[in-house]
């Protein structure tokens, strides 16, 4: 394999090159995919059975970000179906997220997301299946998304921040922070006279029970991917614009940008002392080069992407993407150069060649690396012990994937329990590997067998814009946390009897849900009144849910067994409407009905 | 709280509260005790009535509300049933006082409930009694969670007021405690010493084509280490006994086979029609809130099953150290076009050395 970075790869990488290159490096990979699938027969005999059969449970429940969708998806693996897609930043007409009273009081107004990752909180270092949390780099929001509902019910707005990117829980003792990244530098406050050199990325920090910004750390480099150590000690980003660039040429200027380490030690004594100033509310701490001990900058080739650390918590590895090479920083040595006793550089341990735009790397817990390289189209397979004794190209295997990988994830990868089963590539494009549905397609996700020295491609599937990253967690940890609700009076507004209720121009309704009825079969209103619907699913079976659409008046929304939603508007417009049952409930679903009729 | 502020500051209007909406799924008729036990006089005991006839005491009459209230339906609801007995324990009269089964959406007319109950005088409550056995399902063929609780209603409740009354012994309070020691066993240890029973119907028994078995089935008792530990490995085991309550018990069912023990009733009732327990005076019935799904066996030479779950027995007054029946209704078809049912039933106690 050729390791030179070949020039004309990275400009269409860029988006810069045309069309036809690109068909020219596609049409490679065309030829050389069909050997990869290996037969379910093939895959039993030597491999993990990774078909699961009508009445069957997967193993890992997979959490997906879902990118500009908004969304969250989770998805059983090794069979890669969706089990749930959880609306986060987006109107789900489905469930009614956005449309419900109790979802608009968290989303404020903002319907645009773009969910990149998606992280659990841990404990001692391996998940302990309470919560999701998951970034908006569009409106600069973290949601929290609670296991056992698998609904959201925290949203924080992050200021002074924007590109919001990288996301990461504490992994030790427990997610008591989560740290954010600012992929675009801007000024702090955000004042429009500012040049650009005064644009800063920002890296901040969250309590993640109280769900509010505890800090930020204000430094000259933007952040984009996020990572925390085993010890409760450091964070850390990857900054692709130590340049302070505005255009793509500016911000490729430096052979080197940097990984950048976090002390919390030290930012936890910056906030004790008053070192910080409060900006929008928001205590920052000046992590600028030269003025603050807080911050470790390790110079990496070059606009790096990913930095992942392994589960034996010795290495941080972050990749190159436009440099053929993954660097190796052991975090003991991170100790050492915040003490001041070697340089920044001095933390790099080995900086093995991967491939043409190395960008993510995963593990499989028995000392090998797994890094996707997004030019090659590959997932390459490598020995971190081979590379730290100064081997400079310890590959093991490699795996073409179709096409153009993004993200890549083994189960359980992020946790010290890494086990080495599955992975999962994300790869940006599918170009041919589905029917043709014109020419905006889905993406490509793969499924790779690592439990063998070779890594065995088994499934593919088409997926829906656009997940960046995915976590692959075993089945115990969150089975054992998702239930039913059991108190109906979670939600203080909780209707066990119907009615209505008047307060001068305000009219509250109130309804129970039990197949195959709601409580009343008809509401009088006077054209212009503000009304109010309540409506709280009596029934208990588990799975029964019930949906209340009115008609022409552009609601609708799904209450699960025990659940409460309301929903506000103006009968402003005469005349008889059916409210129904949208979400099938019984024999009589379709009976399911009632009138709103609004008086002229 | 927010509940009550919101209720002071509101002026209250309800309307149209009570509807008719659900006319045609509630079914209340009026009783006198004479219906069900042909007596001159009733005197009111705690819970039922004692009938005389000429100032003999001839039986007794209750409602099944006041015994077996959280045994419910289709519906959710108790079906609400007056029930008399005589001296010796043969019930002399059932009548439904309430129900909201859904029997309208399978084609069924109330008639039809009405004749299912009428197979009930004469039956003793000292024999066994259960559904697709002595007491047949032709008349509501269909509604099979509906006449599987209707008959845990009437033996449930008229074997506790027999037992009240003293026709039948009461039921010995004994210890239950269970022994928390530790020993590995393979599963044909666990079938061997009884702590796994197997029922084992036969397409060919059934009259049917298929392959064999239709259904092998399993079931056993979880709590006591040396079985739920074995069973369901180290962290399955401590997460269900960790959400066990008071002294609630669970048990475990799988099954292979083209059967199924599951069927599909619970999806929509949530009550599971194809087994229950029996154990003394009482019939327990599993819903979906009792049930987890089981997927794979952990101990050594477990068989690789089909479907199974794991089962939470609610009610406390379930003794795990004692013996108790489980009964299997099992549908099958005889062709496409016809459907059949057969019982089966199986006698499980745990073995000693699990009982301290």
């Amino acid at each position: 394999m050729d390791k030179k970075i070949d020039r004309r790869s990275f400009l269409k990488f860029l988006g810069i090159a045309g069309a036809a290159s690109a068909a020219a490096v596609l049409s490679k990979d065309i030829l050389s995919e069909k050997k990869d699938v290996v037969s379910k027969a093939e895959a039993k005999e030597n491999g993990q059975q990774h078909e699961v059969k009508p009445g069957e449970l997967d193993s890992y429940y997979g959490f997906w970000s879902g990118g500009h969708s908004g969304e969250v998806r989770v998805l059983g693996i090794p069979s890669m179906r969706e089990l749930k897609r959880i609306p986060v930043f987006n109107i789900d007409v489905g469930t009614g997220w956005g449309i419900t009273n109790e979802s608009k009081k968290l989303l404020r107004g903002r319907y645009v997301g773009d969910t990149h990752h998606v992280h659990g909180s841990y404990k001692n270092g391996t998940y302990d299946g309470k919560y999701l949390f998951v970034n908006d780099k569009a409106n600069n929001r973290v949601a929290r998304i609670r296991i056992d509902y698998m609904e959201v019910d925290a949203i924080v707005d992050v200021p002074n921040i924007q590109g919001m990117h990288g996301l990461f829980p504490q992994r030790h003792p427990k997610t008591e922070w989560i740290v954010t990244n600012g992929e675009f530098q801007v000024p702090v406050p955000n004042d429009p006279k500012k040049p650009p050199k005064e644009y800063y990325g920002v890296h901040a920090i969250i309590d993640a029970e109280r769900m509010s910004v505890v800090c930020q750390v204000l430094v000259e480099e933007n952040l984009d991917l996020a990572a925390t150590d085993y010890k409760g000690k450091y964070s850390m980003a990857t900054s692709y614009n130590a340049e302070q660039g505005i255009t793509v040429s500016e911000m490729l200027a430096w052979d080197n940008d940097y990984l950048l380490v976090f002390n919390w030690e030290r930012i936890k004594d910056a906030l004790k002392k008053g070192n910080y100033k409060v900006i929008n509310g928001v205590k920052v701490i000046d992590g600028r080069r030269g003025r603050s001990d807080i911050v470790l900058r390790i110079p990496v080739p070059k606009n790096p992407h990913g930095v992942n650390v392994s589960p034996d918590g010795k290495y941080a590895v972050c990749s190159g993407k436009v440099a053929p090479v993954c660097t190796v920083v052991d975090l003991d040595k991170v100790d050492l150069a915040f003490a001041g006793k070697i340089k920044p550089e001095e933390c790099i341990v080995a900086q093995p060649e991967i491939g043409l735009g190395p960008l993510h790397t995963t593990f499989d817990g028995r000392g090998n690396a797994i890094t996707s390289v997004f030019i090659d189209s590959t997932n390459v397979k490598w020995s971190l012990e081979r590379a730290v004794k100064g081997d400079k190209k310890p590959i093991i295997d490699v795996l073409d994937v179709h096409y153009q990988v993004g993200h890549i994830m083994a189960s359980m990868a992020e946790t010290k329990e890494a086990d080495g089963k599955w992975l999962v590539s994300l790869n940006k494009f599918s170009k041919d590997r589905f029917l043709n549905v014109g020419p905006l397609k889905n993406e490509c996700e793969q499924l790779v067998d690592i439990s063998g020295e070779k890594m065995k491609l088994v499934h593919e599937g088409a997926t829906y814009i656009e997940p960046h990253d995915c976590i692959i967690v075993r089945r115990d940890i969150i089975e054992r946390n998702v239930k039913d609700r059991v108190d109906m009076f979670e939600h203080p507004l909780a209707v066990t009897k119907s009615g209505v209720e008047r307060k001068g121009n305000h009219v509250i309704v109130k309804l129970t849900a039990n197949a195959p009825v709601y409580g009343l079969q008809e509401v009088r209103v006077k054209k212009g009144e503000k009304v109010t619907v309540i409506v709280t699913n009596n029934d208990e079976i588990s799975d029964l849910a019930h949906g209340f659409c009115l008609s022409d008046y552009n609601i609708n929304f799904v209450v699960a067994p025990f659940q409460t939603k309301s929903v506000t508007f103006v009968a402003n417009k005469p005349g008889v409407f059916w409210a129904y049952c949208t979400n099938f409930c019984h024999a009589l679903h379709l009976e399911m009905r009632m009138r709103f009729i609004v008086e002229a | 709280m927010k509940k009550i502020v919101v209720v002071i500051f509101l002026i209250l209007l309800p309307i149209n509260t009570s509807g008719d909406q659900w006319k045609f799924f509630e079914h209340r008729y009026s009783y006198k005790l004479e219906d069900v036990l042909d007596a001159d006089k009733f005197v009111k005991k705690k819970g039922y009535w004692e009938g005389y006839k000429k100032g003999q005491l001839v039986g007794y009459v209750f409602i099944s509300k006041d015994w077996t209230e959280k045994l419910v339906g289709f519906s959710g609801k108790h079906m609400e049933t007056l029930v008399g007995l005589d001296v010796k324990g043969n019930i002399t009269g059932v009548k439904l006082l309430f129900h909201s089964e859904p029997i309208v959406l399978i084609g069924l007319r109330e008639e039809n409930y009405q004749r299912f109950l009428k197979q009930y005088p004469g039956k003793s409550i000292m024999q066994p009694l259960s559904v697709g056995k002595e007491i047949s399902m032709d008349a509501i063929t269909g509604a099979t969670v509906t006449a599987v609780v209707q008959n845990a209603i009437i033996l449930g409740s008229a074997r506790k007021v027999a037992s009240e009354a003293g026709l039948i012994k009461a039921e010995r309070k004994v210890e239950k405690k269970l022994s928390q020691r530790y020993q590995s066993f393979t599963w044909e240890d666990l079938l061997k010493i009884g702590a796994v029973k197997n029922i084992r119907v036969s397409s060919k028994d059934l009259g049917i084509e298929g392959a064999e078995p239709y259904l092998d089935l399993y079931f056993g008792l979880l709590n006591p280490p040396s079985i739920g530990k074995n069973l369901l490995g180290e962290s399955l085991y401590k997460d269900v006994v960790s959400s066990l309550k008071d002294e609630e018990t669970a048990l475990f069912i799988v099954a292979r086979g083209s059967g199924s023990f599951k069927g599909s009733g619970f999806a929509r009732g949530g009550v599971f029609d194809r087994f229950n327990l029996e154990q003394g005076n009482r019939v327990y019935v599993f819903r979906d809130k009792d049930y987890r799904i089981l997927t794979e066996l952990k101990a050594q030479g477990s068989p690789q099953i089909k479907e199974g779950g794991i089962f939470i027995i609610r009610d406390t007054e379930f003794n795990p150290a004692e013996e108790f029946k489980f009964n299997l209704l099992l549908p099958f078809r005889p062709t496409v076009a016809k459907k059949e049912f057969r019982s089966f039933s199986t006698y499980y106690r745990l073995p000693e050395d699990f009982i301290e």
